[in-house]
């Protein structure tokens, strides 16, 4: 017998169909991986078996039983729990007050129990070997450790169903083979999981069953051995994504040097970039790469050291000076530092005009330069007064790489640009960067993925404690490699 | 119809001609004449001018609750030079405006680099400006000089210049704020400060700028009343602030920064003082009025948020 | 082409500018600025002769402009005793202002009221910045009276009230005679009101003849009970042998008892202070308070709006036309006098 059973779900929106007539079942102690790009339907579907949407038609079965989510809450009580990609923590409680959120155990009078609370927590806590403190205030875990309480958060309902929204994101290779055998010793209780992610490699590595879907239709369901990574791309994008030649363009001009550069994260770096060179940072979550990105673009400013472009010395005290001297920077997080809620794509496009003296207004020429960026990006849509807080993100990451492209960038520091994108908006930023380097800008990219800096860089610098640990060329680099620097001897 | 509702400036025009035509209709020789009109412009438009300041603050998202003793304060101070010390007219308008450009910048300065909460240190200087404005004024000053009260009290085209000054103020804002690239930033502060920085704007700067600007809004206001009145009272402007909030929030404000424009600060005060009008007229007793505004105020918030909804998600 | 549109569109915009710059010739050559009048007597009696009423006059409606329409004294007093006069005379009454203590609101709510043309205005006279909206309903002919507090400057056709200054006096006096004429003193109020600061004045003036008399502070309990209790319980701490207190707006009284009070010194510290509201009675049969300067407020409306009524029918003529005459029909200035509440005749008072 199946456990979740889902017959002909459909749902749209206000000029999408966001799903269409999709069918799928899931067997108990089953990985069942869900793939598509962003915008195929993965979310409306997660956000229907949480209760928080309501499917026009068709029907889902859970447990043998026909299921009418009016809540989250309903889900909770029917035994789905769901881990969102976008963390429901309170960052000033505790982490045991976390995962009892709203259900704290009481004592006879009504009150917290907070003994009962602590104890209950590190035995849940201790069962998923999640080394944190049940005590410690949420707001001070590392991104990784927060979203491994998110997941505790969510086992705590002791769910018959575990849906997992991309919880590798912002978490570290070690607590994602800790996540892993999480989800294994669920696996082996019987439970079932619906494991949402962009990383191929953990699909496959995890995944039993894997289906896909895109712009809402089913494309099929597979066993995870049925399937390769090429297939399943092309499966998901419906083209055969192209995979450029590594060319290096890097020029003997050095473009930007640091010279003991240093503020109070970041203790005197010093780094040179090439004309058309991509230089690829890698490191741990927390590493200082972010950090060190921050010094050059003036965001956190230094207060020692030099800082030379074009072997001139200029002062980077606001990212204001940065911009002026044609220094850009990507944010790690488009939504909390990239995106203006209210704004269309026009008037994003525009805030790269904002800086320093007041450009003469030559509106029309932007605009039209702002249309070509929108196209040339392959922007999902040519209307440039649509919001931006409607696009998917990877197109949401194009408008805003446009936005540095129009203020002519020498050096361009993109932080994690392709996190949580899909692939195809992925190639595409791929593909802009090398073009990039090609036309002789020089290139920082932060990365957490490893293969994407090991196919894009000239050469990759290995940040940990807040310092360059190691610098590899493209020769010398390799998986293993940038590994054994980032975690250090021990 | 949609589009309508969804841009306050829309939406609110054709509730206040609908407001109008409904009032004409029942208060035909005393509400729709010339006399009424102009008696109501020159009443809402000490209002109407702090509210364009305050509408620059809520579009970068903050706001200033000391606007209404930053008033009292400036017309006291200038009423004090001339009253006292014999001071120009025009060097002493001059020294209230710098006075209320310094306490402008003292909250600017506080919140935008120090990081003391807008709410906290506008409150603090609420209570500071309005002390200020007691110490200078004692009781009211009157007997001011003639020139002084012709600031306020001339009238061009038969309407008192108040309401000129008002047009003006709200002309050159509107234009500002939607022309310049200087202005126009705030939009980008107020939809999110942190990627405004990212993009290069001086954020602090800016947001200080703002101050300084609201409060000498805050300070022309004061000096015109008291020009008008022929008096500077030390309870000028008191609940000035809360009032000028909910018109810029009537006007297509929000708390959280980002939206609205200047003119619907203008059609915001508009709004009230003609329903403060219009109970007026129908002799309806000063505390309705208060829950009217209430009433229209929740009213719309619903109608955007109900709007709203069908995007989610 | 291109060039075509461009030109096309500068010379719109030539004739755009064009236009605005003939209109800004018009309003600055053609119909030019109007300064107010210099001293402002120029319009003082020509300007109305049109309403010189021959008979009762239609739709007969007398407002009263007011501010803080709903302070307990306002309402139990002046608005009660209005309301009263219009029920017995048979004739609209109707009462605006704002809602909190706002002059500058009290002054729009007048000026919006004078183009409404009521049978006549019944001003509260809150702070001499009236004058100027005084003198518009005078200039338009409309009957104006103002009570409580007198408005220099204004050329309102009566006035009823208390003389805040003989407030003050009143209060002087019963203190110096409460403490022996020695001691310390501290009084209170809302600062910045004139009528409060004549009061002031008035005690000041009293107490200077008393040089065994010595003044600690003047304070501002912006009109509320806790504030006066605060200031109270923070100047005897400061003063332990204060002799007395006297307070001038309706919470003063109040506020300095209950701390004087609290702190175990009822009846010890002398308490004078203005209103008798059922409150300020009780404390006075306690003997915490010791004298109460009271004003006869329902005969400020009710008088007030009699010589509205009067001056709208023309009861008392004393000359062919009054209006061009220069005089005014009913009594100008009228005191109503002072109430003198002690331990004595309390009883008189209690309901």
């Amino acid at each position: 017998m199946e456990l979740l059973e889902i017959h002909h779900l459909s749902k749209s929106f206000p000029g999408v169909k966001a799903l269409d007539d999709v069918s799928l079942a899931v067997r108990p102690g089953e990985v069942h991986a869900l793939c598509g790009e962003n915008g195929a339907g993965k979310s409306t579907l997660m956000h229907i078996l949480s209760g928080n949407l309501h499917p026009e038609t068709g029907k889902i079965v859970f447990d043998g039983k026909e299921l009418r989510l009016k809540d989250p809450l309903d889900a909770f009580r029917s035994g789905i729990s769901i881990v969102h990609q976008h963390l429901s923590l309170t960052d000033t409680l505790s982490v045991a007050e976390n995962i009892f959120a709203n259900r704290q155990p009481v004592t006879r009078w009504g009150l917290i129990d907070f003994e009962r609370l602590y104890r209950e927590s590190s035995v849940l806590l201790e069962r998923l070997q999640i080394d944190v403190d049940p005590k410690v205030r949420v707001g001070t875990l590392s991104a990784g450790q927060k979203q491994m309480v998110e997941i505790a958060k969510a086992l705590a309902r002791e769910p018959k169903l575990l849906i997992l929204d991309e919880p590798t994101a912002s978490v570290t290779d070690k607590e994602v083979s800790i996540l892993f055998r999480i989800i294994g010793q669920l696996r082996a209780e019987g439970r079932s999981v619906i494991y949402i992610s962009h990383r191929l490699n953990e699909i496959f590595e995890i995944a039993d069953t894997i289906t896909v879907l895109k712009d809402g239709v089913l494309q099929g369901t597979w066993p995870a051995r049925d399937l390769t990574r090429d297939s399943l791309i092309r499966l998901m994008v419906g083209r055969n994504l192209q995979v450029q030649e590594f060319a290096s363009h890097r020029g003997k001009e050095v473009l930007l040097e640091a010279r003991n550069l240093s503020n109070s994260d970041i203790h005197a770096l010093n780094l040179k970039l090439h004309k058309g060179e991509i230089l690829g940072m890698a490191g741990l979550v927390g590493a200082g790469r972010t950090e060190i990105a921050r010094l050059l673009f003036g965001a956190d400013p230094p207060r020692q050291g030099e800082l030379l472009l074009n072997q001139e010395p200029v002062k980077v005290t606001h990212p204001e000076n940065a911009i002026l001297n044609g220094i850009f920077y990507l944010p790690e997080d488009r939504k909390t530092q990239s995106l203006f809620p209210h704004m269309s794509i026009e008037e994003t496009l525009f805030s790269a005009r904002l800086t320093g003296k007041v450009m003469t207004g030559k509106v029309r020429q932007f605009r039209e330069s702002a249309a070509a960026f929108v196209k040339k990006l392959r922007v999902a849509t040519p209307d440039t007064a649509k919001k931006v807080a409607q696009l998917s993100g990877g197109n949401q990451q194009k408008v805003f790489l446009a936005k540095l492209l129009l203020g002519e960038p020498k050096v361009l520091i993109a932080d994690e640009p392709t996190h949580g994108i899909d692939i195809g908006a992925k190639h595409d930023v791929y593909n802009l960067l090398r073009q990039l380097a090609a036309e002789g800008r020089g290139i920082i990219l932060i990365s957490s993925e490893l293969p994407e800096l090991l196919t894009l860089c000239d050469r990759i610098l290995v940040i940990r404690d807040k310092k360059i640990a190691g610098s590899l060329s493209r020769n010398e680099a390799s998986e293993s490699r940038i590994l054994e620097l980032a975690m250090g001897s021990n | 119809m949609r589009k309508i509702l969804e841009d306050r400036i829309y939406s609110l025009s054709a509730l206040l001609v609908v407001v109008v035509a409904v009032a004409g209709l029942v208060y035909p020789d005393t509400f729709l004449t010339a006399d009424n009109f102009r008696q109501l412009l020159l009443n809402l438009s000490i209002d109407a001018i702090v509210a364009v300041g305050m509408m620059i603050l809520l579009i970068a998202g903050v706001f200033d609750l000391s606007v209404g003793s930053i008033l009292a304060f400036a017309g006291c101070l200038t009423a004090h030079l001339m009253f006292f010390y014999q001071v120009p007219v025009f060097w002493a308008v001059g020294a209230g405006l710098i006075a209320s450009g310094l306490l402008g910048f003292l909250n600017g300065y506080l919140i935008a680099y120090k990081g003391i909460n807008a709410m906290i240190q506008t409150l603090a200087m609420m209570g500071i400006a309005r002390g200020l404005a007691l110490m200078v004024s004692g009781a009211a000053i009157q007997n001011l000089p003639y020139w002084f009260g012709a600031i306020g009290q001339s009238r061009l085209l038969g309407v008192q210049m108040p309401v000129w000054y008002m047009l003006l103020i709200v002309g050159v804002l509107t234009f500002l704020m939607s022309k310049t690239v200087f202005f126009r930033r705030y939009y980008y502060i107020g939809s999110n400060e942190v990627a405004a920085a990212l993009s290069g704007i001086r954020v602090k700067r800016m947001k200080m700028i703002a101050f300084i600007i609201s409060a000498l809004l805050a300070g022309i206001a004061g000096i015109l009343l008291t020009s008008r009145l022929g008096a500077a009272l030390p309870t000028m402007g008191r609940g000035l602030e809360l009032r000028v909030i909910t018109a810029v929030i009537l006007g297509g404000a929000s708390l959280s920064g980002g939206t609205g424009r200047i003119p619907g600060a203008l059609l915001g005060a508009l709004f009230m003082g003609i329903v403060a009008n219009i109970m007026v007229i129908a002799r309806v007793s000063g505390y309705w009025q208060d829950i009217i505004v209430g009433l229209i105020l929740i009213l719309t918030l619903w109608t955007d948020q109900s709007l709203k909804k069908n995007y989610k998600l | 082409m291109n060039t075509d549109s461009s030109c096309n569109m500068k010379s719109k915009r030539f004739s755009r500018l064009k236009t605005v710059s003939l209109i800004w010739a018009l309003l600055v050559a053609g119909v030019s600025c109007e300064l107010p009048t210099r001293t402002g007597e120029g319009q003082a009696a020509g300007q109305s002769d049109e309403t010189e009423t021959a008979g009762p006059p239609e739709n007969e409606e007398y407002v009263m402009v007011t501010t803080a329409v709903t302070m307990p004294m306002y309402v139990n007093h002046d608005q009660a005793a209005f309301k009263k006069w219009g029920e017995k005379t048979g004739v609209k009454v109707s009462i605006l202002g704002p809602a909190d203590w706002d002059v500058p609101a009290q002054i729009n709510t007048l000026e919006e009221v004078i183009g409404t043309r009521p049978t006549g205005i019944l001003v509260n006279g809150t702070d001499a910045a009236l004058a100027r909206a005084i003198n518009k309903a005078v200039a338009a002919g409309i009957p104006t009276v103002v009570y409580d507090s007198d408005i220099p400057g204004g050329r309102h056709h009566a006035f009823l009230g208390t003389d805040w200054y003989e407030i003050g006096r009143m209060q002087g006096e019963e203190i110096v005679k409460l403490t022996g004429g020695k001691g310390k003193i501290a009084y209170m109020g809302i600062l910045g009101l004139s009528n409060m600061e004549d009061g002031f004045r008035g005690l000041l003036d009293v107490l200077a003849g008393y040089p065994g008399m010595q003044v600690v502070g003047k304070y501002d309990d912006k009109a509320s009970v806790e504030e006066a209790a605060r200031i109270t319980s923070d100047i005897l701490a400061a003063h332990p042998d204060l002799a007395g207190l006297c307070g001038f707006d309706s919470n003063s009284g109040p506020g300095m008892a209950l701390a004087v009070k609290e702190l175990g010194k009822g009846g010890k510290v002398k308490i004078t202070t203005v209103d008798w509201e059922p409150e300020h009675l009780s404390l006075v049969s306690q003997g915490v308070i010791h004298m109460l300067a009271g004003q006869k407020r329902e005969l400020f409306t009710w008088y007030g709006a009699q010589f509205l009524h009067d001056m709208a029918h023309g009861t008392n003529r004393l000359s062919g036309n009054d209006e061009r005459a220069g005089i005014t029909s009913v009594p100008e200035k009228v005191n109503t006098g002072l109430i003198r509440i002690t331990r004595e005749n309390v009883a008189l008072f209690l309901p």
